[in-house]
């Protein structure tokens, strides 16, 4: 039996966490759980973070939004905060798992798992959110495609904790995308996926575009050169056929059980193919 | 209530509200007192000499009762129906990953895992066989020294007519070869029993079983027991659909009990254990060649099949065997040459599932059905219409159809469906990147066990002491919920309401032989039996009413819910009083009944074949994204003549399941092995369909009146699965101009099929 430690603010988390530094974070406990079953042998001690009311909830300021680490993804995709200000990411987070995941799954749970299907991580890479961390030493800030240094890496030190997600509330989008193919419609891990989204005019020439893609690189792939194309075009046939080469040419996919590198390469391209025509002022 | 006064018959499932809310205890859930837990070492490899097993670290290891190998069975260590040779722990041969080498008895879970890996074993790797038509060639290792037909386990063939000769005077002749997958059951229950020598000195086990009565003999057998020293009960299963058709853990559990003193111990497998020593659907390839005249009439069918059986016989043969019968679908076709393989590889254990070999061949005829549609130029409904079977006609394997034969009406109901009447207008309207194709998939289903294997069933029903109806039902319920549908039978014939009466599960004390919960014969056999044992019951009542109520005749008398009336008038006898004027041993009455057969089918095939089918016509309307070639199944149409229906709601729960699980089988399900090993070991890797995968699904019975089942019923567990993968297969067919002859349809098929064809549009 694994020792589990209850602790009901972020003091006590740290405290916690310095006395047994070996010590496993557990908000959701959705991957972790996974990581603990009997072949796995994460063993604990489990530090839950489910009571600490300082990474609960979302809370906005003039500027920006921050979303505590332990709220959970049905939290996040209910809030009418979230909905208003960054669709992507709500449509994003309503494809993870099924209404038992998100109920307990926790957006810093999927962040800190930094797994390349983590299917919040396109829209934040997209949304330019930077990831706020807590330790004794001190509080730091930093981007969150910096946080995240590859398939299960993060910058996370030892004793430290993610605190929030903080989102510009500035974004300027005006249309956005996201899709994501799995090997069915509910209870799938993604084998590729997009989130798109861009500044639109009326006749739906595009004044700037991000895209980020998951599933398809050890981390989330976005793309300079892959934005710039978009720029100053519509969403025309031409323009879509450069931005797949482009995609299929800077992917690097890995074949695995649930797709051959060639199908997600493949389908990376061809998933902005759907945005075709798309854009224009509804 | 219907007009015939069926009313006891309709109904919610009466064990739904025991299921949802968690009352009913599976075998899983039974923690027997104080007991132990019994864990199996699994080997691993696929193929090895195994030299030695050590089990004194873990013997020596706190906490842990007894380990025990091969040496510890004082019986046969052989497990088989028809052909023993499977060992409950191996003392030579590995023959594949899932194969048990020792068994760890200890007083918790957590010191049964350390335990099981302190057990080690000693081994020299054999080269491995994994591809069944590989396996059949010259010089290719042996998986049983012993089988005169290197690894063939079993070849079945049937010729009728002149096939050659036909073939050459057709107009047109297709031509294919079809791969179906390995399909795993995933049952909501894993493996799950528990067992103990009571005071008697009675192996006594609990399991989650299809087949109660089989288990005991081979239990015996295996163990070194006399059958009468074993007692296999069989409580309510959550879920089987064939992958409790035989021994999981019986032998295992029983085997522990007998060293733990009179202590109980349980066994039960988690999810990954399940996945790997559990029996699969076998996969098949299957070479199909089809001739037909202009008009449409088939004349010829030349088919070859390889099912890889894995390591055991187990009933793989007779799964084959069932293939070769239905391998012509249900038309009249009068020459053929059917070929069936069975071989043993080092892949996983093969074995029942739902449709029981049948899915597999279907799905290979009825392409080559819409394959010769096409080059005939012919509706392909119109095409199965022209060579439907109807009673009189002879099946593909020449058995004269005696018996309810809906087929045609079920080809026709379907043609006039406005989902297929409308289709080219919805098939026109398809949104960008979507390709949308409407197919169909036919099919038919015997009923019962072939003509060689008695299909028996023993019902008893008593009137207790205290005036309520019992069933003792003699087929295990396995979640399709036959042993609610007993009660119902019962309640019709005695008119008692369902909710009042009592049925108790399966268990060799108690109930008497009926054969397994399979073969879509659970209701059509023991229900019969019901019948039988309810009438008599119900004689022995009225005459005891008649005593009761002081009147001579019986015809005089009816019996009401509780009572025993007198017709006509307000004098009635409850039945607690009626019960006390009879003879204990009279208040229970036994009925007997045996499936039809027929014994000149005897020289047509391996076990004979079959007489009695249910029948079914679908159609599935699909839609293909070309960009990422996912399939989504957009409709699903099942019209189905399994005779009579009883009770609508269990009707549809079969049909609604049979296409779930159809739906798996064709878009995404592949328990997929590489040289031995398991790919997709677990639930995140072995992908079944969610209810957002599945489409509300239309299910229209066209009902035959079947006058030999109970109140003419047929079979309608299996037949509705083997129509998914062909109808699907002949959507995309229809949707993209191209054909995919091996499933599932995974996306990256449907993408590289479709890049095949020149370009991703
Ligand atoms: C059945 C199932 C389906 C799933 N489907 C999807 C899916 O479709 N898409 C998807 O993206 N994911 C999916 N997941 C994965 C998982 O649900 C998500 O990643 C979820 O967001 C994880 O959140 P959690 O709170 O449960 O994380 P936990 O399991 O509690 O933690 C995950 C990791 O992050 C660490 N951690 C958690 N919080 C913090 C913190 N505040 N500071 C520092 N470290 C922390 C933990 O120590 C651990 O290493 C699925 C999981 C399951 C079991």
């Amino acid at each position: 039996m694994a020792d589990v430690h209850v602790p009901s603010s972020l003091d006590e988390v740290f405290r916690l966490l310095s006395d047994e530094p070996s010590a496993t974070l557990f908000a959701g406990g959705t991957d972790v759980m996974v990581r603990s079953s009997p072949d796995m042998r994460e063993r604990g001690p489990f530090l839950c973070l489910e009571r600490v009311e300082e990474l609960r909830g979302i809370h906005g300021s003039a500027t920006e939004v921050r979303i505590g680490a332990a709220t959970t993804l049905s939290e996040v995709i209910a809030s009418p905060v979230i909905a208003d200000l960054f669709p992507l990411l709500r449509e994003a987070l309503r494809h993870v798992g099924a209404p038992a995941v998100r109920n307990m799954g926790t957006l810093g749970g999927n962040i800190c798992t930094a797994s390349p299907a983590g299917d919040s991580l396109p829209p934040l890479y997209i949304l330019g959110a930077e990831v706020e961390l807590r330790s004794l030493k001190g509080r730091r800030r930093m981007p969150i495609d910096a946080f995240i240094t590859g398939p299960g890496r993060t910058q996370l030190e030892e004793g430290e904790v993610l605190c929030a997600v903080v989102i510009g509330k500035e974004q300027g989008f005006n249309f956005h995308h996201f899709e994501k193919v799995g090997q069915r419609k509910a209870m799938a891990i993604s084998v590729a996926s997009l989130a798109f989204g861009a500044e639109t005019r009326r006749d739906g020439t595009i004044v700037k575009a991000r895209c980020a893609f998951g599933s398809v690189a050890p981390t989330v792939f976005t793309s300079r050169l892959l934005n710039d194309t978009f720029a100053g075009n519509t969403l025309n046939t031409a323009v879509l056929d450069r931005a797949v080469a482009i995609i299929r040419e800077g992917v690097s996919p890995i074949s695995d059980i649930r797709a051959s590198m060639e199908y997600r390469r493949q389908v990376a391209g061809n998933l902005v193919m759907r945005l075709e025509g798309a854009g224009k002022d509804r | 209530m219907r007009e015939d006064g069926r009313h006891f018959l309709q109904g919610p499932r009466l064990d739904a509200f025991s299921k949802v809310t968690g009352r009913e205890r599976y075998a899983a859930d039974e923690y027997p007192g104080e007991f132990l837990w019994a864990g199996a070492k699994r080997a691993f490899v696929p193929h090895a000499r195994l030299l030695a097993v050590h089990t004194d670290r873990a013997a020596a290891h706190p906490g842990v009762v007894r380990v025990l190998t091969s040496l510890d069975i004082a019986g046969s260590n052989r497990l088989g129906i028809v052909r023993n040779h499977q060992p409950v722990l191996v003392d030579e041969t590995i023959r594949h990953a899932g194969d048990a080498v020792a068994l760890v008895v200890a007083e918790s879970r957590e010191t049964l895992r350390e335990a099981l890996e302190l057990v080690t074993f000693d081994h020299e790797p054999l080269p491995g066989v994994f591809d069944p038509e590989q396996a059949l060639k010259e010089g290719v290792p042996r998986i049983h020294g012993d089988n005169e037909e290197g690894n063939l386990m079993r070849a079945v063939r049937v010729r009728r007519g002149d096939p050659d000769g036909a073939f050459r005077g057709c107009d047109v002749v297709v031509e294919g070869v079809f791969e179906t997958p390995r399909q795993e059951h995933a049952c909501l229950e894993t493996e799950a029993g528990w067992a103990r020598v009571d005071e008697a000195g009675v192996l006594v086990v609990v399991a989650s079983t299809q087949t109660p009565y089989r288990d005991r003999k081979e239990i015996a057998a295996a163990l070194g027991l006399d059958v009468n020293r074993v007692r296999v009960i069989a409580p309510y299963l959550g879920g089987a659909f064939g992958g409790k058709d035989g021994i999981t853990v019986q032998c295992l559990v029983g085997l522990a009990a007998l060293s733990a003193g009179g202590v109980s111990v349980k066994m039960w497998w988690d999810r990954r254990e399940s996945f790997l020593a559990s029996m699969k659907r076998l996969p098949a390839r299957m070479h199909y060649r089809l001739g037909a005249k202009k008009d449409g009439t088939f004349e010829a069918l030349s088919c070859r099949l390889y099912y890889d059986a894995g390591p055991y016989a187990g009933l793989a043969g007779e799964i084959m065997a069932m293939g070769v019968e239905h391998a012509g679908s249900a038309y009249r076709i009068p020459n053929v040459n059917i070929e069936g393989y069975c071989v043993y590889t080092n892949n996983a254990l093969g074995g029942p599932f739902r449709g029981f070999g049948v899915p597999q061949s279907t799905a290979g005829m009825e392409q080559v059905v819409d394959m010769a549609a096409e080059k005939l130029g012919m509706d392909p409904l119109e095409l199965r219409r022209v060579n439907a079977l109807g009673t009189g006609d002879r099946n593909c394997v020449g058995v004269e159809l005696k018996y309810s034969t809906g087929f045609s009406e079920c080809v026709d109901r379907l043609a006039d469906h406005p989902l297929w009447k409308e289709r080219e207008a919805w098939k026109a309207s398809a949104p960008p990147w979507k390709k949308r194709g409407c197919g169909v998939g036919c099919m038919a289903h015997a009923i019962g066990y072939p003509a060689l294997i008695p299909d028996e069933a023993n019902a008893r029903v008593e009137l207790t002491e205290s005036g309520t109806i019992r069933v003792y039902s003699g087929v295990s319920d396995m979640g399709q919920g036959n042993a609610g549908t007993y009660l119902r039978i019962a309640g019709e014939i005695l008119n008692q309401d369902p909710a009042t009466m009592e049925v108790i599960q399966p268990d060799t004390d108690h109930g008497l032989p009926s054969g397994t919960s399979s073969a879509s014969r659970t209701t059509y056999t023991f229900g019969n039996a019901v019948i039988r044992a309810a009438r008599s019951l119900k004689e022995v009542i009225l005459r005891s009413g008649a005593r009761c109520l002081e009147v001579e005749d019986i015809d005089s008398l009816e019996l009401v819910p509780g009572a025993v009336r007198i017709k006509g008038s307000g004098r009635k006898a409850a039945l607690r009083d009626v019960a006390a004027l009879i003879d204990a041993v009279d208040r229970s009455c036994k009925g007997y009944f045996r499936t039809p057969y027929d014994e000149s089918t005897l020289g047509i095939m391996y076990l004979g074949a079959h007489v009695l089918f249910s029948f079914g016509a679908h159609l599935a309307r699909i839609e293909v994204d070309t960009l990422t070639g996912r399939i989504d199944v957009v409709d699903y149409v099942a019209v189905t003549d399994a005779g009579r229906v009883l009770n609508r709601a269990q009707y549809d729960q079969q049909v609604q399941g049979s296409i779930a699980q159809g739906i798996g089988y064709a878009l995404m399900e592949d328990y997929v092995m590489k040289d031995g090993r398991h790919e997709t070991g677990d639930l995140a890797t072995y992908i079944i369909p969610t209810s957002l995968d599945v489409p509300d699904m239309v299910s229209i019975a066209v009902e035959t009146d079947e006058t030999t089942g109970p109140f003419g019923m047929k079979g309608i567990g299996e037949v509705v699965i083997s129509g998914c993968v062909p109808a699907i297969a002949n959507a995309f067919h229809d949707a993209c101009g191209v054909r995919i002859t091996r499933v599932p349809l995974t996306p990256e098929r449907v993408l590289s099929a479709l890049a095949g064809q020149g370009g991703k549009e």
